[in-house]
């Protein structure tokens, strides 16, 4: 350390949460978040004060990382949430909304915040288990024998981020895409554990949507000069190709610490590259037809490996090895003066190139089945591209956690009315144990399960932004919107509930959300296989969102002292 | 916070009572937040902008970043104690809040000013610290006997089996004790929501790492020193995830993409150094030549030659059988495609604790010298596979199970956490915890510094020796408190300490009635704490009265619990303790012994309200009123002005030094 710096002093604040600016930030925050949510939600625009590059999102992933905050509060709440989002790609907005909707229903019930936890914590434990049951009347099984369900749920993800700019039929596409790049990483025919394979994704700006396709196997960047000579491919097939991690431009690595003393005359240079030419020559006599590496290749040996009709692809970078192996089966090279063992080669069924745009392809076909693909994702602009992006990574890990619970829930708030209408009945029902078990008043219990029961709806509420109301119909608990400028008469017509299980007719009973209703136990839908849903969230994000939040609430509800360091 | 500074040549600040009592009460302000059943968390945001949550005390304070002189010197003192007992910190800022108020009314109202102070601030300072002193002198003469008559009799005592038996049959009996404790430990740590789990974790991590033929607490020292090794903190999901893992975690991935291998068993070697040999030493010379014999000294060659060694090596490793390498450093590239090429997965920069811990438990040794693998460096293992925990991928290994430690069985424990900062509260608390336990178990070894030779004394020789040298028996004290003695939480300790001291008090005021004789200092340290329980039921002064009278009715009605038979039986245990520690298996029925304790005491001490360790508490009340002693003997502040403050202070009359502070820009 250069120079020392006294420490200073840190600020301190007493009771946090009964202050109102902090409350107020909280408020603002959630405000802010609300306004994103779903596919209808209003898209940010976030830029830097330098001029930097301006980012449209609604992304929880992209806007909670822009937003900065000098208090701890917030921070708190982000990096909990953010924590999660990385964890399971979905499900970040539900999750900020709902835990700040319980800070706030809890400072508005005025009770104590152990009881507030108490109470938080042991309806969290009804959720939990609710939805964990077979029978649960917000859960569908997924089935892989076939890819409706998979697309509905990846056709949720992607079209809950507006800031893609997609229409339905570009969403379809995408969404097709997304499930079928999945199916082709899961390797069908390998007993035991399996491994994953991996999607490399490439984005082409300036094309329309509808172009984007995927690819079984990899696209690697082409040299400028390349010709495949078709004749001379065809006598040998699958090609052999070698992969070098080891630079073969020439230099020296590795030496050590020590001095090298060169005599006059020794020219190192030559010698090295007497020794990798050697080397080439070794390969090209093992019928080697494609030659790549890691890092730089020295001309001189491209040269005299083009001349020989070997493909070379140089500057592969560090990300494509490991797809590359898992492709062809090739094990890296490190070694320049020892023999390469015969196993060390891997194979390619067949090259070809591909254009796409500005870019051009050398397309690397895979010798058997493989779980490597390659996703080309084509947008019109630089931003919609970045946050398409952004949506078919999550996609890609929802589909992903689906093999390992393969259920989804109902989408579009239905779950959360469900959940909430749930919570009331059944805590309603097991008043006395849980009282005593949590040692409060009976008040205190209810006002704490309104609390939860209104924050769950209130995040299905925050699926409307165009002023329309939010309704729960009084049998299942879904959840519906009326739009703002329908009038009563015709509510009768107003279709489908957010999840799309059930239609609406004229003998069902209604309530707004956040008014008070006779609690009831939500039935399931005893419907056929007639319906599928139109909307599906992933079960595991939402499992464990939900859990973040009630532990993140509960936690900021804890809190009774707030220390800043100052430095 | 006081001043008279700036106007001298040399800033003094007179530090008097007032002044040491208002900075404490600071300290009480921030901590008692988050003290007792109805406490919370205090949020802070580190320099680096991290938020992070905590209810540890020492955390706390530290994260105050205090700039007075005194309040440092106090935190200093809290935190010395919290590394040794792992809890107590919160309790220490309460009790020396209420001590110093105490003192300073006392002192205050001194009627015999007398006349050789030339002030009245003077006068008081005199008192306190006189008072002080004496408390100390108290504390460390008599109140060991008190807690041993007036505590420990009410109190039970944890026995070795509790941590360590699995059998259904008194499970759940005994280790209630031990999880109690713990679950009171993580209730003031991490808020009641949490504490049933951590203390479920804690106690089946213990179970697991019980080593058969060892000392009991070997256990938790093992713990202790290994727990970063043996935690893994990840962030992202519930705290309810968390989870027990058999085998170990080694906290790095692959290097390479690992080749699957179904043999059994998985045979690793641990290297500790490179695999390739470096080429050139630091202070070697590599003489390239040319010429004829360039043959030789060719620089292709040379390398030429590093790969064959290398390959020899590799080979070797295949001939054993190795699929696994562990290195502690980073290997080059060819190592790492060779071994690929030999079906060998590698591990890379592994930390030294974990492959210490890795060494220990498959009881292979590292190699050194990769000329010289044997198989005596081959460890086996039952898997090595990635594992993915939150974002990182880590290698979890299980170990073949060898005669040698049958009873132990690795685990490792999983963290989970919202965020790293919660993830790290967690892990400081299981560390504390352990600690705690640790100072339960083995009072004597963590007694108070002053009182450290005679503990020697008691450790190392004969009880009857020591009989010999010291006529009044004063290592005998330090025993009184045998391992792991617990009493139920909610201020029982200090409700009963302070009966016994106003008992104490009351039985000496015959022969001594004068302001600083014993029975006043009874009484001031009896009123001091009671502020503990005061503040445990700060929410309803009601509850404070119920719990005092119903203890203190109890205590009356078992004026005597122990019979002179049991106390007999006593002394034996305590001769036995003090004269053969290194024999564990008489160590562990003499606990089971003490057991029958818990039988024995009234019903109404075993409330549901958790328990604490009685040698915890016992310890916080002493290096209290160390530090309330060593505060008060500081009378003045002087702020003195290194190099790194001149500056900024010459800087108005810098006329004369020109020249310096140029230098110094």
């Amino acid at each position: 350390m250069s120079r020392l710096v006294k420490k200073s002093p840190s600020l301190c604040t007493d009771l946090p949460l009964d202050n109102t600016v902090i409350c107020n930030k909280l408020q603002l925050l959630r405000q802010l978040l609300k306004s994103c949510f779903g596919p209808t939600g209003r898209l940010k625009q976030v830029h830097n004060n330098i001029g930097g590059h301006v980012v449209t999102t609604s992304t929880s992933s992209v806007l909670l990382p822009a937003i900065s905050s000098s208090q701890s509060f917030i921070n708190l709440i982000k990096t909990s949430i953010l924590n999660h989002v990385s964890r399971f790609s979905d499900c970040g907005l539900f999750a900020a909304i709902l835990c700040l909707s319980l800070i706030e229903q809890a400072k508005q019930s005025g009770l104590s915040g152990s009881v507030a936890i108490g109470v938080n914590k042991h309806l969290l434990g009804l959720c939990t288990s609710y939805l964990q049951r077979e029978d649960c009347g917000c859960k569908v099984k997924l089935d892989f024998c076939s890819s409706h369900n998979l697309i509905t749920l990846a056709s949720s993800i992607i079209s809950s981020k507006p800031a893609c700019v997609l229409t339905e039929s570009e969403v379809l596409h995408i969404s097709k895409l997304a499930v079928q790049a999945f199916l082709l990483t899961v390797p069908c025919n390998s007993p035991g554990d399996v491994s994953l394979g991996q999607t490399v994704s490439i984005s082409v700006e300036g094309h329309p949507v509808l172009n984007s396709a995927v690819f079984p196997g990899l696209l690697v960047d082409t040299p400028d000069d390349l010709c495949l000579d078709k004749s001379e491919n065809q006598h040998s097939n699958p090609l052999r190709l070698v992969l070098f991690s080891a630079s073969l431009a020439g230099d020296l690595s590795e030496l050590g610490d020590g001095k090298i003393d060169m005599h006059p005359g020794v020219d190192t240079d030559s010698q090295i590259l007497d020794q990798l030419l050697e080397l080439v020559k070794r390969v090209v006599k093992d019928e080697v037809k494609v030659f790549v590496c890691q890092k730089v290749i020295h001309p001189v040996v491209q040269q005299y490996l083009k001349r020989h009709g070997v493909i070379v692809i140089e500057r592969l970078g560090i990300t494509l090895m490991e797809p590359l192996t898992q492709l062809t089966g090739a094990q890296p090279v490190a070694t320049l003066n020892t023999t390469i063992p015969a196993k060390a080669y891997g194979k390619v069924k067949d090259l070809s190139i591909l254009q796409f745009g500005s870019k051009t392809m050398l397309h690397l076909q895979p010798p058997g089945e493989s779980s490597i693909c390659t996703m080309i994702l084509c947008h019109r602009n630089e931003t919609m591209l970045s946050e398409l992006k952004v949506a078919c990574q999550k996609t890609e890990h929802v589909l992903r956690l689906t093999l390992r619970e393969p259920s989804a829930l109902l989408g579009g708030g239905c779950t959360e009315t469900h959940l909430a209408a749930y919570v009331r009945h059944k805590s309603m029902k097991e008043v006395t144990e849980t009282v005593s078990a949590l040692g409060c008043s009976r008040t205190e219990h209810l006002r704490g399960v309104d609390g939860f029961c209104r924050s769950l709806e209130s995040v299905a509420a925050a699926l409307e932004h165009d002023g329309g109301d939010s309704v729960m119909d009084l049998t299942h608990a879904h959840h519906w919107t009326r739009p703002a400028d329908v009038m009563k008469e015709q509510e009768d017509s107003s279709g489908f509930c957010g999840c799309g299980l059930m239609e609406s007719s004229p003998n069902q009973r209604w309530t707004y959300l956040n008014t008070n209703y006779q609690e009831f136990s939500p039935a399931p839908l005893s419907g056929g296989a007639a319906v599928q849903p139109r909307v599906l969230d992933s079960f595991t994000a939402k499992l464990n969102a939900l859990q973040v939040a009630v532990e993140t609430a509960n936690l900021a509800l804890d809190v009774r002292y707030l220390i800043q360091d100052m430095n | 916070m006081c001043a008279f500074q700036g106007a001298g040549m040399l800033p003094v600040e007179h530090l008097h009572l007032e002044h040491v009592l208002q900075t404490v009460c600071v300290l009480e302000s921030v901590v008692r937040r988050s003290f007792g059943p109805e406490g919370g968390q205090v949020l802070f945001t580190q320099d680096t902008g991290r938020a992070m949550l905590s209810r540890s005390g020492a955390r706390i304070l530290t994260a105050l970043r205090l700039e007075h002189p005194l309040a440092r010197m106090v935190v200093e003192c809290v935190l010395k104690h919290s590394t040794v007992t792992g809890d107590g910190s919160k309790t220490f800022i309460l009790l020396m809040a209420s001590l110093l108020r105490i003192i300073h009314t006392t002192a205050c109202k001194e009627p015999n000013v007398s006349h050789a102070y030339n002030s009245k601030a003077a006068a008081e300072a005199a008192a306190a610290r006189h008072l002080a002193d004496k408390m100390l002198a108290f504390a460390l003469e008599e109140l060991h006997d008190l807690i041993a008559v007036g505590v420990v009799p009410y109190g039970s005592c944890l026995s070795w089996e509790d941590f360590t038996t699995q059998t259904q049959l008194q499970a759940h009996a005994n280790n209630h004790c031990v999880q109690n404790l713990l679950a009171s430990f993580f209730h003031s740590r991490l808020g009641r929501t949490h504490c049933d789990l951590m203390s479920n974790l804690t106690c089946e991590l213990l179970t697991h790492w019980e080593f058969e033929n060892d000392l009991p607490s070997s256990s938790l020292h093992f713990v202790k020193d290994n727990l970063a090794a043996l935690h893994t903190p990840v962030s992202g999901f519930p705290i309810s995830c968390s989870r027990l893992m058999k085998g170990q975690v080694i906290h790095r991935d692959f290097a390479a993409p690992c080749p699957r291998t179904d043999r059994q068993p998985v045979k690793a070697v641990v290297f500790t150094g490179f695999l390739q040999p470096k080429l050139l030493r630091a202070e070697e010379v590599l003489e390239l030549g040319c010429g004829e014999e360039g043959k030789q000294r060719n620089i292709v060659q040379f390398s030429a030659w590093a790969e064959r060694s290398l390959e020899r090596v590799i080979a070797n490793l295949q001939r054993l059988g190795v699929s696994v390498l562990l290195s502690a450093v980073k290997q080059s590239a060819a190592v790492l495609a060779l071994a690929a090429q030999a079906e060998m997965s590698v591990v890379e920069c592994v930390s030294e604790d974990e492959l210490s811990l890795f060494a220990r438990l498959s009881g292979a040794t590292p190699v050194t010298d990769c000329w010289m693998i044997e198989p005596e460096h081959v460890a086996l293992l039952t898997f090595c596979r990635p594992i993915l925990l939150g974002a990182h991928r880590y290698v979890h290994v299980a170990f073949h199970d060898s005669e040698e430690r049958v009873t132990v069985k690795p685990c490792s424990l999983v963290i989970c956490g919202l965020g790293e900062g919660q993830t790290d509260q967690y892990a400081c608390a299981l560390r504390d915890a352990i600690r705690m336990l640790l100072s339960t178990w083995e009072p004597t070894g963590v007694t108070a510094t002053t009182a450290s030779e005679r503990t020697r004394q008691s450790n190392t020789s004969t009880s009857f020796h020591t009989d010999d040298q010291i006529p009044n028996a004063a290592p005998f004290k330090q025993c009184v408190l045998e391992p792991g003695c617990v009493i139920a939480a909610g201020g029982t300790f200090e409700f009963l300490l302070s009966h016994a001291l106003l008992q104490h008090g009351s039985s000496c005021s015959i022969c001594d009635d004068t302001m600083m004789g014993v029975p006043a200092v009874c009484q001031l340290l009896a009123n001091a704490l009671l502020s503990v329980p005061r503040q445990i039921y700060s929410h309803s002064p009601r509850r404070f009265l119920l719990t005092q009278t119903r203890l203190l009715s109890s205590v009356q009605n078992h004026s005597h619990p122990f019979s002179l038979a049991h106390k007999e039986e006593h002394n034996t245990i305590l001769i036995r303790v003090g004269g053969d520690c290194e024999c564990p298996l008489e160590e562990g029925k003499l606990t089971k012994h003490c057991c029958r304790e818990a039988d024995v005491s009234p019903k109404a001490f075993m409330s549901d309200s958790g328990l604490e360790s009685v040698s915890c508490k016992y310890q916080v009340l002493l290096a209290v009123l160390q530090c309330v002693s060593s505060v008060l003997r500081v009378d003045a502040v002087l702020h003195t002005h290194t190099a790194l403050h001149s500056q900024s202070h010459r800087r108005p009359n810098a006329s004369w030094d020109g020249t310096d502070d140029e230098a110094e820009d």
